[in-house]
């Protein structure tokens, strides 16, 4: 009983997601080893191996030989736009891009719908001219500033700094036309994300927006990205293609039954108090809401040879037949299978029986093929829609908010002893008191504190906006944790006059005091470590990656281009390998060192 | 006696009755409950309470915030203002002021708060202590109490399994311990058996606790903790055998006593009371165990309270009215506050608790005293419901001057007890032994959630000496029993001055030590007669005794009345598909959200369908299902609380015409599969007649025809 209660809000929790969890259907990489995939690409466009901007120089972006990398290099008489050969309709487009200082670019899907890219780094606020922003429609007939409009901006500013990769992903819906060519449907973005950032969610566009490549709307067009406005970068272009019609249910009827029914029955045995033809699976054929069965029997036109997966939600017992063959097996909540099947008809057959009476009724079936999106073959309100507890969220006010939590990790490690900061200018950071470690920073929202404050709560808040994981570590000992003998003491904080705080601990009998502040109203941060009464020089772990890459004499990007780390003039840090990752490591005595932490 | 003389004398009777009713007082004539206006925005979850040396009040919440609460007690009728003076902390379920700095438990720490800038907020948050945690919900930590010498001590909740959700565990070092920390982060493992010790005070500069009602916690009970005692849940004594552990309790010492019933791997199985064993209570292992520390005082489950909070010494000194120097226990669930009378017998603490005030608005958590000598209460139920139904609150209980009648103090005898009122009592009543009600008993100690009462007896008074000066009453018992918790009834005993009953007639005495001293030589009294057979007229003592040879089949008053001539007529708890049903028309499953709540509030049957319900607990208490007639909820959930002792035998199920159906008492993991028939159309309600329960726990059945 208590396992199927979490089952039911596992199930209803899960719903949505259930696609993205399993990626049955992979996306298809774009290769950048030449320019063969772009229609005459002009020459400030190229496939490189490495680039580099200037976190002081406008415009600056250098390039290696290479390949992997499309970089738009622009000149003064050299600055065209890139098409892509690849025509799309719906598309889900995964991808990196990088700006650099102060660069301006846009990627139009079907050459018609802008996603701005700029470098918005350190903006508090972003409009629809920022990165991720849907750049304004135009109309030249109107008065000067009154010509854009519909542009819509991004939820948050997600943006991280020029010369850092950030990650794009955008699912695309194409408009829809009617046989004589009239729009039926807008074009829509899905879900469009940054950075891990939710920046759009099932937003209309009314049409196409400024600088579009080609006139009116239609139902494939070519990528386009913008060269003429600053250099950009791009790697790990990954899409897939939403090209078919999806599968459909026809034919379908009914017959319901009333009773108990602990299971689905065998309803050749029953005899049907109703039965009649549907448009769309529903449960909403018999009266009341439990002590029912339904039979469903209709047919399922496949329009390709191929994989088809099929999710069944049924709350209480229910079963999936295809062909003559059970898919699903009697069952509860919502389950999953794949299936090959051929183009044409396949005979279907569908039973939802229910005899649970604290549970609201809810059935329903989607299908998704390699050429098609989830697909309901139910009507609206046949599935529940969960009603999730009203969000419980912290925002710093005046001065920042120090605020102890559980926080849990993409590793799936709860950190027990944390501190998250938040600032009034919109950044913020995670520290382990256990360890003496920055964890984790983001810029925008706060925290949610739902799952701790809302009922018993399990004592974690969750980080809102574009998370960058720093590292799970202590930075001074060798390994992820202190071991007794480093003595290793957190002995608390004190606020500075802005309100944030100094953390103190001991270890290894020396004194240490970190103080992370931001710098340039919250474009990045500054962390000074200061060590009194060491009996010997102690190592300090900076960064722990997959790749370290000295940029200047100060400069190191980390994890391939993920963060900056910039450090004192002179200082002494050192590369080493440990564990299959790379290191970068200063020895630290008494005195103070400072090092900023750029994204 | 003429029978003239009868009629009139019963006529009397019942006008003085009417009379009396229409002026019974009431806690609030003597405490009044005064609301603290709190500006909106601010959650007010209270988890620890001080007043401050300027009066005013810090306030920590669950939220992680401390508040000064400046002029609390509203002068010049104004309302007090709130400053946030710290944030952010892990869950603050404890405060205290110490030499100019704040002391608070978080989750995983003891933090002291400085205001070093003098800007009347903290500046400084100092780890004086970091705890370990593995970062389940239930590690919640509680404290700090201060010591005379300056110590502070805290206490830990276990965590519960990740299969085994019902099983307390330690699963990090001291979980389920008291600490003993210096303000200079010196720590050291002081106790352990603690579940779930939200409870804690000093009490005469020494460390008390009390835990709540669970696995191997029959009741809540106030502990005097010395150091290396163990007090009953076996999660914390994984570390006894560390060098730095005083405790020398180990866990075989408990288990070979009393068996874990461990389920066997992979199989989540919640152990359940089993009804005709032969009990082990936590006083038999004590008597075999040393180190085991025994409650001083048991404060009976669902009659004073089921989750014991904050404990505070009445230091006003008369300003709070007449209990200088006793104790107050919050109750979170209860929304209540119980008194305790202590006293040490034999250099051991036990003594007399009995109910004190009822009707806060939320959770009772923690109380300190005002500098006016009033009580003020903080209070949240956030996560576990309460009878109060706000989410939190703070309230000040203020005496209104008027002395209560009242059983002051409860002291032990060798031969009984003597009763100490705050009144003078009227002579010829409270000389009249039996008027007197006096049962032993104990509960169980096993790994089950709660327990029924056991090994309970009904004693003979055989005198009840009034003292010259009508203030206290010597009661002359047949036996005592050491250890056992005395429920001490007092019927119809009334005030000298004015007439008045007692304002709470019972007490619960936990007899740990037996005096010496003079027995009093008063004529021995005989047993009345038992009445062979069942008859309307058995108290509900007999009644349960009748009822205790199948504890699991309760005679309910339907079953019992039923004659074999009706064949249709089914128990109020049928528990076997009757024999004449062909089918059910309806099969209902109905489960609980945690928070006091089904979950399902509203089901439909029809008129006469034949249903079977099964009522499944998945919370982390013990509930029931009762279906009462139309507007009869409110009256049925009042009776259960009045069952006293026999409640948990009795499932809470008051004898009543207005109980259609009800199910057992279902613990934590368990179910329950009743049929019946569904009764002519109307709105039903039912509801969890558990105390503290049946306000909140309801439902909707409506039958339709």
């Amino acid at each position: 009983m208590f396992l199927m209660r979490l089952f039911t809000l596992l199930a209803i929790a899960c719903l949505p997601a259930v696609f993205q969890a399993q990626p049955t259907f992979p996306l298809t990489e774009l290769p950048l080893n030449d320019m063969t995939p772009f229609s005459a690409p002009p020459k400030n466009w190229q496939i490189v191996g490495d680039v580099q901007a200037d976190l002081t120089k406008d415009n600056a972006l250098k390039s290696s030989q290479g390949k992997g990398i499309l970089v738009n290099l622009p000149e003064k008489n050299s600055n065209g736009n890139l098409l892509f050969n690849l025509q799309h309709g719906d598309i889900d487009l995964e991808l990196d891009v990088l700006m650099a200082k102060h660069s301006n670019s846009g990627i139009y899907l079907q050459g018609r719908y802008e996603i701005q890219l700029l470098d918005s780094w350190g903006k508090k606020t972003a409009t629809f001219g920022d990165i991720g922003g849907v750049y304004e429609r135009w109309n030249d007939a109107k008065p000067e500033g009154q010509k854009g409009y519909n542009g819509i901006p991004p939820r948050i500013n997600a943006s991280r700094a020029p010369g850092l990769w950030q990650r794009l992903r955008i699912e695309f819906q194409a408009p829809r036309f009617d046989a004589s060519g009239k729009k039926t449907s807008n074009a829509r973005l899905l879900r469009v994300t940054l950075n891990g950032a939710v920046i759009h969610e099932n937003v209309e566009l009314s049409g196409p927006t400024r600088g579009q490549a080609f006139p009116g709307e239609a139902a494939l067009g070519p990528l386009f990205i913008q060269g003429d406005h600053g250099p950009v970068a791009f790697r790990n272009i990954r899409y897939r293609l939403y090209s078919d019609a999806p599968a459909t249910l026809s034919k379908l009827t009914y017959r319901s039954f009333s009773g108990e029914f602990p299971g689905v029955p065998d309803f050749n045995k029953l005899k049907a108090d109703n039965s009649g033809e549907l448009k769309a699976l529903t449960w909403e054929v018999v009266n009341g809401n439990n002590d029912f069965a339904i039979q469903y029997k209709g047919t399922l036109n496949i329009p390709k040879d191929g994989a088809y997966r099929f999710e069944l939600t049924s709350f209480a017992n229910g079963m999936l037949v295809v062909d003559g063959d059970t898919l699903l097996k009697s069952g509860w909540w919502t389950r999953d299978t794949s299936r090959t099947l051929k183009t044409g008809e396949h005979a279907v057959e569908i039973a939802y029986a229910k005899s649970v009476d604290w549970l609201q009724p809810s059935l329903g079936l989607r299908v998704e093929g390699a050429g098609f999106r989830p697909t309901d073959l139910h009507t609206a309100s046949s599935a529940v829609v969960s009603s999730p507890t009203a969000p419980i969220l912290l925002e710093p006010g005046r001065e920042p908010e120090v605020f102890r939590s559980f926080i849990d990790l993409p590793s799936k490690r709860r950190i027990v002893h944390p501190v998250s900061v938040g600032f009034p200018e919109g950044t913020h950071y995670t520290y382990d008191l256990d360890r003496g470690n920055l964890v984790q920073v983001w810029k925008g929202p706060f925290l949610d504190c739902t799952p701790m404050w809302n009922d018993r709560g399990d004592g974690h808040a969750e980080p809102r906006g574009a998370v960058l994981l720093l590292g799970d570590f202590a930075p001074l000992s060798n390994a992820d944790t202190f071991d007794v003998q480093a003595g290793y003491r957190f002995s608390g904080y004190k606020l500075d006059a802005s309100g944030a705080p100094k953390f103190s601990y001991n270890v290894f009998g020396a004194m240490v005091e970190d103080h992370i502040q931001l710098k340039e109203d919250g474009k990045y941060l500054s962390r000074s470590v200061s060590v009194k009464n060491a009996a010997q020089p102690m190592t300090f772990r900076l960064a722990r990656a997959t790749k370290l890459q000295q940029l200047d004499d100060n400069t190191w990007a980390v994890d391939d281009k993920a963060y900056y780390l910039r450090l004192p003039e002179k200082s002494k840090a050192t590369v080493r390998n440990a564990g299959g990752l790379q290191e970068l490591v200063v020895e630290m005595g008494n005195g103070v060192f400072v090092y900023e932490i750029v994204w | 006696m003429t029978d003239v003389m009868k009629h009139t004398f019963g006529l009397l009777a019942f006008l003085t009755c009417l009379t009396l009713s229409a002026q019974v007082p009431t806690e609030n004539d003597y405490y009044k409950i005064i609301t603290l206006p709190v500006p909106e925005g601010i959650v007010l979850e209270v988890g620890g309470l001080t007043s401050l040396p300027t009066g005013s009040l810090a306030a920590a919440t669950r939220r992680g915030e401390v508040w000064i609460i400046d002029n609390p007690d509203m002068k010049n009728g104004q309302s007090p203002t709130f400053r946030r003076y710290a944030q952010g902390l892990h869950e603050a379920l404890g405060l205290a002021w110490v030499d100019g700095a704040l002391y608070t438990a978080q989750r995983g720490e003891l933090t002291r708060l400085l205001d070093e800038n003098g800007d009347g907020r903290a500046d400084r948050y100092d780890c004086v202590y970091s705890l370990p945690l593995s970062g389940h919900y239930h590690e919640y930590t509680f404290g700090p109490k201060v010591a005379p010498d300056g110590s502070m001590f805290i206490t830990g909740n276990v965590a519960f399994g990740d299969q085994e959700w019902w099983r307390g565990e330690s699963r990090v070092k001291w979980r389920g311990w008291t600490l003993k920390i210096q303000p200079d982060g010196t720590m050291e493992p002081f106790a352990t058996g603690m579940r779930s010790p939200c409870g804690i005070g000093m009490v005469g500069g020494e460390f008390f606790y009390a835990d709540n009602q669970g696995d191997w916690m029959g009741s809540g009970g106030l502990v005097h903790v010395a150091k290396g005692d163990f007090t009953g849940h076996p999660a914390g004594l994984r570390w006894a055998n560390l060098p730095e552990s005083p405790v020398k309790v180990r866990e075989n010492d408990i288990y070979y006593r009393a068996n874990p019933r461990f389920s066997p791997p992979g199989k989540a199985i919640k152990p359940e009371n089993i009804p005709d064993e032969k009990p082990v209570t936590f006083e038999s292992v004590a008597a075999e165990v040393p180190g085991v520390k025994l409650p001083a005082v048991w404060l009976p489950h669902a009659i004073l309270g089921i989750s014991t909070s904050e404990i505070i010494v009445d230091t006003t000194k008369g300003s709070f009215g007449p209990f200088a120097g006793q104790m107050f226990i919050g109750d979170e669930g209860q929304s209540k506050i119980t008194r305790v009378f202590l006293e040490k017998v034999n250099g051991v603490y036990q003594g007399a608790a009995f109910g004190f005030r009822d009707g806060f608005q939320s959770g009772v958590l923690r109380m300190c005293w005002g500098n006016d000598g009033s009580m003020y209460v903080g209070q949240t139920n956030r996560g576990w419901g309460s009878t109060g139904k706000d989410p939190w609150g703070l309230q000040r209980l203020v005496w209104t001057g008027k002395t209560p009648f009242e059983m002051l103090k409860v002291e032990a005898r060798a031969d009984g007890f003597e009763i100490t009122f705050t009144e003078p009592v009227d002579k010829n009543t409270a000389s009249n032994p039996d008027l007197y009600e006096v049962t032993g008993f104990l509960y169980k100690y096993h790994p089950v959630y709660g327990s029924p009462v056991v090994n309970d007896k009904k004693h003979l008074v055989h005198a009840a000496i009034v003292s010259k000066d009508g203030m206290s009453v010597r009661l002359v018992l047949d036996s005592l029993r050491r250890h056992y918790i005395h429920e001490i009834k007092i019927d119809s005993v009334v005030s000298y001055r004015d007439g008045q009953r007692l304002l709470h007639n019972t007490a619960y005495y936990t007899l740990n030590e037996i005096p010496d001293g003079d027995k009093l030589d008063v004529p021995r009294r005989q047993p009345k007669k038992v009445v062979a057979e069942a008859t309307p007229a058995m108290s509900a003592h007999d009644a349960h005794f009748a009822m205790s040879k199948s504890p699991d089949e309760p005679k309910t008053a339907a079953a019992a009345t039923a004659k074999p001539a009706a064949p249709k007529a089914l128990a109020k708890r049928q528990t076997r598909k009757p024999e004449d049903w062909d089918k059910t028309d309806k099969t209902i499953t109905l489960g609980t959200l945690p928070g006091l709540k089904y979950n399902t509030t509203e089901m439909t049957v029809k008129a006469g369908s034949r249903v079977k319900l099964t009522f499944s607990n998945n919370d982390d208490m013990p509930h029931n299902f009762v279906l009462v007639k139309p507007g009869t909820a409110d009256g049925v959930g009042e009776a259960a609380l009045k069952l006293g002792l026999e409640g948990e035998k009795m499932w809470y199920i008051p004898k009543s015409s207005n109980v259609l159906n009800h199910t057992k008492l279902v613990g934590p993991g368990a179910s329950d599969t009743v049929y019946f028939i569904a009764p002519t159309a109307g709105k039903y309600t039912y509801l969890c007649t558990v105390p503290g329960h049946a306000q909140i726990m309801r439902g909707v059945l409506n039958v339709v025809k």
